[in-house]
């Protein structure tokens, strides 16, 4: 009778042992739009496969998206699905989806939530918020922008005046006055992140009214950088994921967001036993920020030279953006 | 198109339907039905609501198939699938609701579902010309070229006849052509009648209305539950007669006894208000109606009777006038506050206004009693109490039910009407407003329900009773007004009228006008 | 306000107006058809999505624009042919229906996207054909004669469109199935099969539609490209008065005051930017205030057929 108690318990827990060492940490992330959305989803996305990779590929971390998330009751009904299930880190990216971890993170102490763009972890010790500091990417864009047009007029399409939308168009404007304050930017906003058809013309609408130079952000700017395309002489400025291979000839540079480092943070303090309480902002010091020049496009020495002046007065703190 | 030129000479010969059956859920609509018509005649089809007559016709209109029984045409036996096989063997119907597109014109709706002569595209004058062509030869005089929503009820009518001798229907199913029609308005279309048939056509004739069938029709027959109780020569069958085999009894007309009005209950001042379509549909009424008196509203419809009933019912804004209930002033009060003062409705589209079709029996009892203290227990319903009253009303009014618990929608027309009265009278109401309480009724309901109507009269309640029904508005009326264009063009009293003279006031000739010019106009009077 | 008034921005807004109409016309346009005989389709944005995609994975497989058009209609033939079967034939609930189809059609876009394509690409779309002399007009020949096919059309659908609804039998049977269909039934007209039609009509239109934003205006893919057009469209519909030539009015207000607000926006105007996106939306409602014609709707719409119900 004992012995076979024994038997039972210790296979037990060396099932659960061997369990809790082979299994592979679990994150899952919710996104507004598509992982494939060359800007703010992809960026989260692609991140989390580079880690996954470093990581020894799916036996150690295991990865789960929804995508396409704007509804946000449905992201919310997500995050409680997903920390329901035990995963041990769950992200729900998107500024709006604040609310719904607020909601959910006291019921699992154990997950790890982290969420943005934000600086707001409600004072819950399993939250991590963190956001990008855009206007520094931004800056960066408008000073090889005010220095690249020739119609020293310059366009900016962007999608609702919110987040890091807003703060990115408030650096670039910063970056292109410090060159010229005689350069013109002007700025449209269409209401939606996804409208693609009158993020189109309101691109094609800059460049009717003079503009040889476009940047903006949101996953409808594809279509802006279309039109710029089919001018075939407007430069573009990317920004939140590298957009040279839309038109390989045209982009100039790309203001990436990459949180890896973030990630691989939070991973290793979640091992540790810290599951939140922070707030990352990506910036050009850490890295997190970076600018992708696209090797597609000859920009003259000089003002490769002015950007890199730029980055590292920003890093330096001798250039102050203000978001 | 050539079905046009060829509509001349009617194809059909001679129909016969024999031994037809016909199953819906729960109903043997037709069982064994035979039925025939030969050419140059006119064939009426007798029978109360629900006896069968509707779905017979449907069947030989190729809306409905048969479970067993034969169509033959011209000695062919033909299985129709559709009306377009039943308009190809030369037959046309007559819908007692029209089936007309309101939103296009006459000519367009002629044309409608014919190939055109000019290919793809619509013949519109071609046609047009058709129509005025059918129209001169047969007597049906209407503008090709007008939307149907301009056209007077009986113009629609007209449309809908040439609509089928376009098609060269040689027999055409005339399903309770005259319902709604003027006293002048049957004249003429019996006038066209007489010439389609002089022309080789022959008709099949519904109605409810027996002089009518006695004028026109040549041969009878009667169904009543779905089978054929009696056929015959018309001139061998008196009223008497059909009337015996339609209900299997005699019915007596209601004869009210002399009564002596008491004092002015409701009365209407200068009432005026908007009808659906924006224009002035009531345009000034006056009218008083004392206890114990009925007063009859006569008019064709569309001439201002629904929207008064409505107004007085609460349920249209009168834009002017004055409405007094026993002095009190109840122009602008609310449903509930007509309720609460005696008065009471029976509204003219008893399942759109008077009940609610899904709710069960006892559940429409209770549609506005609810809130009594009667039933209720503090905030609760009380369903015993409920289901006790409700059960005492459906024996009374002797509504035929299976239970309390069958939606509504599954009784009859009559046994519906029935319920709801029982209902209104059940609050002792002292004014009622009656809307056509007994159209689609059947008989015996109707009978019962004028009873009831007379009864209340006795007792000393308002009655205002709408009706399109001349018969039903002389038996039982004090008073007759009749109402014209959304005013009254004239009141008469009990027994002084004839109904020709009230056909000419519903058609707007006033009293004075008729007897002006009674030798010119005297066409109509036979 | 400065050069608002200017002959750039005027030349700018029409050819902004002209782009942005083109999806709405064909998507508007078809479900005019469909709502002519009764069958209201909310399922349009949906099926512009699908077909939107479909097009757009021809193209980039096959290289050939107008393989790429015949998908889209394909694509939308089925999903007028699944929508006509669920309200017409099942007579189910034809606003349920329509979400569902739009449902499908948006998520069956993002998936076979992600699956087949994976991120976004361009492809060479359909391109600016001159019509000779007549693009050598003045200012008006560039802006109207130098669009790419599926520009020219949209616009000729409007005629064509109107014609078929005015003038021919099959427009007669169309509206009759819409407006009274026991008449069109005692006429020997075969209701379901009318209402089929007009519905797949519609649908093929509507996937035209998602062509023109695909391979035509746009040149890309992308999750939820369209963005709720076909919605609007559908509100065109009621704007235009169950008329081409009224929808044609709407599409155009609708895309020239969209076009004018980024104009605003552009050159500066101190209006707030969240107002100026507001403004087609706000102008469209208040057309549609003054101009509400309701004599026209079909009165069967949105009202299953079924004979033994009469």
């Amino acid at each position: 009778m004992n012995v076979k108690r024994i038997a039972i318990a210790v296979t037990m827990i060396v099932t659960i042992v061997l369990g809790v060492a082979a299994a592979p940490l679990r994150i899952a992330v919710i996104m507004p739009s598509a992982t494939t959305d060359l800007a703010f989803s992809q960026s989260m996305w692609s991140a989390l496969l580079t880690v996954q990779k470093e990581m020894g590929g799916e036996s150690a971390l295991v990865l789960k998206y929804t995508d396409n998330m704007f509804k946000v009751p449905d992201a919310a009904a997500a995050i409680r699905d997903y920390a329901g299930q035990g995963f041990d880190l769950v992200i729900a990216h998107g500024s709006q989806y604040g609310s719904s971890v607020q909601d959910v993170a006291p019921d699992f102490p154990e997950t790890t939530f982290a969420w943005g763009t934000d600086v707001n972890t409600f004072g819950m010790a399993n939250v991590y918020a963190y956001t990008a500091a855009a206007e520094q990417g931004g800056y960066v864009n408008g000073v090889i922008a005010a220095m690249l047009t020739k119609s020293k007029k310059v366009g900016v399409t962007g999608p609702i005046e919110v987040g890091d939308a807003k703060t990115y168009i408030d650096g670039f404007v910063q970056g292109v006055q410090s060159v010229s304050k005689s350069i013109a930017v002007a700025k449209t906003w269409t209401g939606s992140f996804s409208d693609v058809a009158l993020m189109t013309t309101a691109a094609k609408t800059h460049i009717a009214s003079g503009a040889d130079i476009l940047t903006g952000s949101s996953q409808s700017v594809v279509g802006s950088i279309g039109a710029a395309k089919d001018n075939g002489k407007v430069l573009w400025f990317g920004t939140q994921a590298d957009q040279a291979s839309l038109s390989p000839k045209l982009v100039v540079a790309s203001q990436v967001y990459d949180w890896t480092g973030m990630l691989r943070e939070i991973i290793a303090e979640h091992q540790k036993g810290t599951f939140g309480g922070k707030t990352y902002v990506l910036e050009l010091a850490g890295s997190g920020l970076k600018i992708a020049f696209n090797p597609g496009y000859a920009l003259p020495a000089n003002v490769r030279k002015a950007a890199d002046t730029a980055i590292s007065g920003i890093i330096k703190g001798t250039i102050k953006v203000q978001p | 198109m050539t079905a046009a030129r060829e509509a001349v000479r009617p194809k059909t010969g001679r129909v016969e339907m024999r031994d037809i059956v016909k199953r819906f859920p729960g109903v043997l609509a037709n069982s064994g039905v035979c039925f025939d018509v030969v050419p140059g005649e006119v064939h009426a089809l007798l029978g109360e609501n629900g006896a069968g007559k509707s779905t017979l016709m449907r069947q030989l209109y190729g809306m409905y198939r048969p479970d067993s029984g034969q169509i033959i045409v011209d000695g062919t036996v033909r299985n129709f699938r559709s009306p377009a096989d039943a308009i190809a063997a030369g037959i046309g119907m007559i819908h007692q609701h029209f089936m007309l597109v309101p939103t296009m014109t006459v000519a367009q709706n002629v044309a409608l579902g014919l190939p055109s002569g000019r290919g793809p595209f619509t013949d519109t004058k071609g046609v047009s010309k058709e129509v005025t062509r059918l129209g001169n030869e047969y007597g049906l005089k209407v503008d090709p070229d007008a939307f149907v929503w301009q056209l007077s009820v009986g113009e629609q009518q007209r449309v809908e006849i040439i609509k089928a001798l376009y098609r060269g229907a040689g027999l055409v199913i005339l399903d309770e052509p005259t319902a709604v029609l003027t006293p002048q308005e049957v004249e003429d279309l019996f006038t066209t009648f007489r010439t389609m048939l002089t022309e080789g056509h022959s008709l099949i004739f519904i109605s409810h209305k027996l002089y009518e069938v006695k004028a026109i029709s040549d041969r009878v027959t009667v169904l009543r539950d779905g089978q054929v109780v009696g056929s015959g020569r018309t001139c061998d069958l008196s009223q008497q007669d059909l009337v015996h085999m339609m209900v299997g009894r005699e019915v007596k007309d209601p004869d009210p006894r002399p009564h002596t009005p008491g004092p002015e209950l409701v009365k209407m001042q200068g009432l005026k208000a908007m009808g659906d379509r924006g224009l002035e549909a009531l345009r000034g009424i006056d009218l008083s109606i004392r206890s114990g008196e009925i007063l009859g509203l006569a008019g064709v419809s569309g001439n201002g009777q629904k929207e008064l009933a409505e107004c007085l019912a609460g349920m249209r804004k009168l834009s002017s006038g004055k409405l007094l209930v026993e002095g009190h002033d109840m122009t602008n009060a609310t449903v509930n506050e007509r309720f609460d003062r005696g008065m009471a409705f029976i509204p003219e589209e008893r399942m759109r206004d008077g009940a609610i079709r899904e709710f069960t029996v006892g559940e429409n009892v209770f549609l506005h009693d609810h809130m009594s203290k009667r039933f209720r227990r503090w905030i609760f319903l009380s369903f015993d109490r409920m289901r006790e009253h409700a059960l005492s009303l459906v024996e009374l009014f002797s509504v035929k039910t299976p239970s309390l618990e069958v939606p509504i929608k599954n009784l009859s027309g009559g046994n519906i009407q029935k319920l709801i009265m029982a209902r209104e009278l059940s609050r002792d109401p002292f004014f009622l407003v009656a809307a056509q309480p007994t159209r689609g009724v059947d008989i015996g309901a109707s009978e019962y329900i004028h009873d009831s109507l007379l009864a209340q009269r006795e007792k000393g309640m308002a009655i205002l009773l709408i009706s399109e029904d001349l018969d039903e508005l002389r038996g039982l009326s004090d008073r007759i007004a009749v109402m014209y264009e959304g005013g009254i063009i004239g009141i008469v009293d009990r027994g002084s009228s004839t109904v020709e003279e009230l056909g000419f006031m519903m058609a707007g000739v006033t009293l004075e006008q008729m007897r002006k010019d009674g030798a010119s106009t005297g066409k109509a009077c036979p | 306000m400065k050069g608002l008034f200017s002959l750039n921005v005027l030349t700018g807004v029409l050819n902004s107006m002209i782009a942005l109409a083109t999806p709405f016309l064909y998507a508007a346009i078809g479900e005019t058809f469909a709502q002519t005989a009764g069958v209201v389709n909310l399922g349009v944005d949906g099926i512009m999505l699908l077909a939107a995609f479909g097009a757009f994975f021809v193209t980039l497989m096959t290289g050939n624009l107008w393989l790429g058009l015949l998908a889209a209609a394909a694509i939308g033939l089925a999903m007028g042919l699944i929508m006509a079967l669920i309200s017409v034939t099942l007579k189910a609930e034809q606003g349920v229906s329509g979400i569902g189809l739009y449902m499908f059609g948006l998520g069956m876009s993002s998936l076979l996207f992600k699956v087949l394509v994976g991120t976004v690409k361009t492809v060479q779309g359909f391109q600016p054909v001159s019509i000779p002399i007549l693009s050598t007009i003045p200012f008006i020949g560039p802006i109207l004669f130098n669009n790419s096919v599926l520009v020219y059309g949209a616009f000729l659908l409007v005629p064509l469109a109107w014609v078929v609804l005015e003038k021919t039998n099959l427009g007669l049977k169309f509206k009759a199935v819409g407006q009274n269909p026991a008449a069109a039934d005692s006429l020997g007209i075969n209701v379901v099969a009318i209402r089929y039609l007009a519905v797949c009509i519609g649908a093929i239109l509507a996937g035209i539609a998602g062509a023109s934003l695909s391979i035509s205006l746009l040149n890309l893919f992308q999750d939820d490209l369209t963005s709720g057009q076909g919605f609007i469209a559908v509100a065109l519909v009621y704007f235009g008065g169950w008329s081409p030539i009224g929808v044609l009015g709407g599409a155009l207000l609708f895309s020239a005051v969209n076009s004018i607000q980024l104009w605003m926006q552009v050159l500066g105007v101190n209006l707030p930017a969240s107002v100026a996106v507001m403004l087609p939306y706000i102008l469209t409602i208040v057309a549609l205030m003054m101009t509400a014609n309701r004599a026209r709707q079909p009165a069967a719409l949105n009202k299953p057929f079924d004979r033994s119900e009469n």
